[in-house]
């Protein structure tokens, strides 16, 4: 029997289609799998892996008693991410309306929280990177992350997480907020100058935006981690593939004191009082405390201060405003390393340096000191045009007289005139001397933006009048009617502007006019008198410390230069100084203050502050320490139109000292002793 | 026409112990193992990938993991005894029972359109049987069509010079209403599969050229419609994935091609080992216990593994077109042929839309997906394979 179906042929070319399919199907199979599998699977990867940023922990900044300035604090963020509610549908609305119920806030405010800013855009609105999930709440309920994370169909675009956020625990009420300064999201600049890696890594990074968070950032943020998830089609995590951990910021300590942080604010609120209590307007001041031998910033402080928690999560638009408003004061200024302001008689022991180290005086001869002297064709006087009759260096230190040093100026600059005349350079005592002082430049200290104050000479006022004097008083001399005072000033400076005159020179020997400091470089300067001439470039990090206590780094106050006098004649000074308190400017403000237990030297400054205002910048630069050794501290109180260095400044500096070495009172708010003598 | 009863005269006969032994031709020795077997190891595998596809999704919504698994292992059983109960009915009652199942396969298609019907995946294709059991009528269609075809080529208008003009309109006009009906659901996928059986039927049987031709140009450019519908089948689809996953990102069209072709591509040569498919335990691929297991085998079993499924089912596919071949009566190898034609186009559009060759349409993988209607249809067209196995006699060599 012959099997062979009637069907054979057909089936043989159904066979062949079949099989035909099948080889079809083969072949693609092999295209796909191991021609181009590698394709494919790198494919695969970037679906179903995603890099999850671990935020290390941020350092912490540490007083020098471990005492925690700065912390961390653990919230509950919950975050939009605005790609993916631009995914949905209805742009997210639904889910944002249940998120407001959950978070009992109103949809509006959810949805401004997540608006960008920009022109036209009410508050609140969201000034970081667009690509970066947007914080709506940073204090939610612990229930309602719960709900978020375990509905996340219902909340997509939506989590909630555990993130840190800094902290300012305040010890003994120490805000310190200039020195601390705060930290931002980084901004869509600084990214942009990163690679699209890095970029995706640092993409909710915050950065030190001032003080010594900004100076320690590299070391306080430490090395974000990153965790490599398998997640699913919808985007849930289903396993960790890899991890590299993340490697906490190191902690700052720093050579502030928390408690004598504390007395210093307080003291700039009573100087202030105090000045206000004169009549005098008295919006802001700055102090610095620092340690004498070290050079180490113990406290430092200006007034008005602001809060850094308003930093968090970026700052609101209001808040800024407030924070950079002139009519408030301008609190994010520094004022201990930002404000530049004319020394007035605290400038004086760098004078005495000065003439004595040149030979222009000696310090133990007697000199006249007459109510008035005769320079130029004015006649500059003594506060209140006393006259004290002849008086060696010690006196005029210690009852501050001003036409001693318009002599010597006098003397000085014509000596200067007659060098330049007969074609040589002109000697400069006093600017040179202020300079090894380490006044009119930086002082290094490690903060930012510091200012680098003044001191004219020759060169510097040529060089000032080229670049906008001349431009300025020219064309105020064009603009102002003959009848106004200034016209005549301007008149003069736009031709004869660039001249240092004698009457600069007398200036300056007094520490005003062109002479401007900032109150840190004041407090080195004094420093140096009582540390054996050593200038030091001031720093408040001391040490670096790893999260597990190994010390990284031991900060020490770099050294910029030594004074060149000397140590008699520094010993000299000093001895001078420390009677300012008993019998000079400053024996009012210190009267009933414990000097035998607690040694104290200074020396008062009024320094006018310019054309436009009459008030004055009150000064108080001093030293204490224990009988029979170096002063330790340095402590310098500026309280700009405040009157009197011995009405304003000098009480705040007293009230430091009583802090730091526990003893006596305030004395009672009374008029100053000293009203009789010009500072 | 051998019998069952031929083949025992025949053994009745006198010859030597030797030679009866060689001559031997039982029910069992006709039986063909390997089909069984392989469809059966088929089914196994299918089994295992189903676990593998399904275990993960289980996990999150809180059912045990083996739930589809044991499903799938009872749906296999029923299957492969409605597959035993059709090989034991054999011919001549299926004969018999031919216009009943066609009409039977009718009412169905008709039922599920009405309110019986339920809607999955934008096709309108399930009838809910309640306790869980659903059943799509499209596979009963299936069965019915290659039976019918069978019946008419093979037996009732059959015809030495295989069939003529007013067979091959009688037959077209018989596949029409099922076609139609399916067409409605709108399961486009199944209605490629009963065009292309009834294309392939039609040639086996002896149609002239013209009209198989002519039915070829027809199909594919039918396939090309469909092509161009897929697109909003896809975008259904999408909707359906977005619907149930919102936090899903629709990529656009295609996001099922893509993803199933880079999971089923990312397994390479060796496959990342079963269980370990993050492209699988990730659902980026919708449906994937059913429509798209086969990205399974290919993610967690690589290139190997997909040959050895491909190469079992062309072992299924070679065994019925050598039970086609062999049967000496016509309506047993236009069955046979039938099983194959669908089959062979089942297999190829659902690998094909796997792996980009073919557009997505939604349709099962023959043995391996998951799905009782489609496994109960399965095994009982390998029942009706072996029922035509054991109704040919055994060829002495």
């Amino acid at each position: 029997m012959k099997y062979t179906s009637r069907y054979g042929l057909r089936l043989g070319v159904l066979r062949f289609l079949v099989f035909g399919l099948l080889l079809a199907l083969f072949g693609q199979l092999w295209y796909l799998q191991i021609v181009g599998g590698e394709t494919y699977r790198r494919a695969a990867v970037e679906n179903h892996v995603r890099d999850v940023v671990v935020p290390a922990d941020r350092g912490r900044i540490l007083d020098d008693q471990g005492r925690a300035l700065v912390a961390n604090r653990t919230v509950l963020r919950i975050t939009v991410d605005r790609i993916a509610l631009s995914r949905q549908r209805d742009h997210g609305t639904a889910v944002l309306h249940r998120l407001a119920g959950l978070l009992r806030v109103s949809y509006a405010d959810v949805r401004h929280r997540i608006t960008l800013c920009g022109k036209g855009v009410p508050q609140p609105c969201w000034n970081g990177s667009p690509f970066q999930p947007i914080p709506v709440s940073e204090q939610a309920d612990p229930m309602v992350a719960l709900q978020i994370n375990e509905q996340s169909e219902s909340y997509p675009g939506v989590s909630a997480e555990v993130a840190t956020s800094r902290s300012y625990p305040r010890p003994s009420q120490a805000l310190a907020a200039h020195v601390l300064g705060y930290v931002a999201p980084i901004s869509e600049g600084e990214l942009s100058t990163l690679s699209t890696e890095q970029q995706d890594i640092r993409r909710n990074d915050v950065v030190g935006r001032a003080g010594l968070e900004t100076s320690y950032n590299g070391l306080l943020s430490g090395r974000d981690g990153i965790r490599r998830v398998a997640v699913d089609a919808v985007g849930g995590v289903t396993a960790t593939v890899s991890e590299t951990p993340a490697v906490s910021g190191d902690d700052l300590l720093t050579s502030l004191d928390a408690k004598v942080q504390a007395v210093l604010e307080r003291a700039l609120g009573l100087g202030l009082a105090r000045a206000r209590s004169f009549g005098q307007p008295a919006k802001t001041a700055a102090g610095v405390v620092l340690d004498a031998q070290t050079g180490h910033v113990v406290a430092m402080a200006s007034y008005p201060a602001y809060n850094p928690e308003i930093f968090i999560g970026g700052i609101s638009a209001a808040d800024y405003r407030a924070v950079t408003s002139r009519k408030a004061g301008v609190p994010l200024l520094n004022r201990a390393i930002q404000g530049e302001y004319a020394p007035g008689s605290s400038f004086k022991p760098i004078s005495v340096s000065a003439v004595v180290k040149e030979g222009t005086a000696n310090f133990h001869d007697t000199y006249s000191c007459p109510s008035g002297v005769t320079i130029g064709n004015r006649v500059f006087h003594n506060f209140e045009s006393t006259s004290l009759g002849q008086i060696n260096m010690h006196t005029v230190l210690v009852k501050s007289c001003d036409t001693v040093f318009y002599q010597f100026a006098n003397h000085d600059w014509f000596a200067d005139q007659r060098r330049i005349k007969n074609g040589q350079p002109p000697i400069e005592a006093v600017q040179n001397m202020a300079r090894a002082y380490g006044l009119g430049q930086d002082t290094g200290i490690d903060l930012p933006s510091e200012s680098g104050g003044l001191i004219e000479d020759r060169a510097s006022k040529l060089a000032r009048w080229k670049t906008y004097l001349r431009r300025n008083a020219c064309a105020g001399a064009k603009r102002r009617p003959a009848s106004d005072p200034i016209h005549q000033l301007d008149v003069e400076n736009c031709t004869d502007g660039w001249r240092f005159r004698d009457a600069d020179q007398a200036n300056e020997n007094i520490g005003q006019g062109t002479v401007l400091v900032t109150p840190l470089q004041l407090a080195a300067a004094y420093a140096s008198l009582v540390n054996g001439g050593t200038v030091y470039s001031p720093r408040i990090g001391a040490v670096v410390r790893a999260p597990n206590g190994r010390i990284v780094r031991r900060i020490a106050s770099p050294v910029r230069g030594h004074v060149p006098i000397s140590a008699r004649l520094r010993a000299d000074i000093v001895s001078a100084l420390y009677d300012v308190p008993r019998a000079g400017t400053a024996a009012g403000a210190f009267g009933g203050f414990p000097l035998d237990t607690v040694h104290v030297g200074g020396k008062t400054g009024t320094a006018q502050s310019g054309l436009d205002t009459k008030y004055d910048t009150s000064w108080f630069a001093s030293f204490a320490g224990l009988p029979g050794k170096p002063a330790k501290y340095v402590a310098v109180v500026t309280i700009p139109q405040a009157g009197q260095g011995a009405r304003a400044a000098a009480p705040a500096v007293r009230a430091i000292w009583e802090g730091i070495f526990g003893v006596g009172q305030a004395p009672a708010a009374k008029p100053s002793q000293t009203s009789g003598r010009r500072p | 026409m051998t019998t069952l009863a031929d083949s025992l005269v025949a053994l009745r006969g006198r010859s030597s112990m030797r030679e009866r032994l060689r001559m031997r031709d039982t029910v069992v020795r006709r039986f063909d193992f390997l089909l069984l077997g392989s469809s059966l190891t088929l089914c196994a595998l299918g089994a295992v990938l189903v676990w593998s596809a399904t275990r993960g999704p289980a996990a999150i919504s809180g059912t045990s993991p083996t739930e589809y698994l044991h499903r799938d292992a009872l749906n296999i059983g029923i299957g492969v005894m409605l597959g035993a109960v059709t090989m034991v009915l054999g011919g001549p009652r299926l004969r018999r029972w031919t216009p009943g199942v066609y009409l039977l396969a009718c009412a169905l298609l008709l039922l599920v359109l009405g309110p019986l019907g339920a809607t999955v995946n934008g096709s309108h294709s399930w009838i809910i049987l309640g306790g869980g059991f659903q059943l799509q009528p499209a596979e009963v269609a299936k069965l019915a069509l290659v039976l019918s075809l069978a019946l008419v080529l093979g037996e009732w208008r059959a015809t030495p010079e295989g069939p003529g003009t007013p067979e091959v309109l009688l037959v077209l006009g018989l596949a029409a209403v099922p076609i139609g009906l399916v067409l409605l659901q709108p399961d486009l996928g199944t209605v490629m599969v009963l065009v292309f059986t009834v294309i392939g039927v039609l040639m086996v049987s002896g149609a002239s050229r013209r009209w198989v031709v002519a039915l070829l140009l027809v199909g594919v450019l039918g396939s090309i419609g469909v092509v161009q519908l897929n697109v909003l089948k896809d975008y259904q689809l999408q909707r359906f994935t977005a619907f149930l996953h919102p936090g899903t990102d629709p990529r656009g069209f295609g996001y099922n091609a893509t993803q199933a072709k880079i999971t089923v591509a990312s397994g390479g040569l060796l496959g990342v080992g079963l269980g370990h498919g993050a492209q699988t335990s990730g659902r980026f691929v919708p449906e994937q216990h059913t429509d798209f297991i086969f990205t399974v085998a290919g993610e967690e079993l690589g290139f190997l593994g997909c040959s050895v499924i491909l190469a079992l089912l062309g072992l299924v596919l070679w065994r019925g077109l050598r039970i086609a071949a062999r049967s000496p009566d016509p309506y047993g190898a236009l069955v046979a042929a039938g099983v194959v034609c669908w089959f062979a186009f089942q297999t190829f559009q659902n690998i094909g839309m796997t792996v980009g060759l073919m557009p997505i349409t939604g349709l099962p993988l023959p043995f391996l997906s998951y799905g009782g209607s489609a496994m109960f249809a399965n095994l009982v067209a390998i029942g009706l394979l072996e029922s035509v196995a054991i109704g040919t006699p055994r060829r002495v060599r």
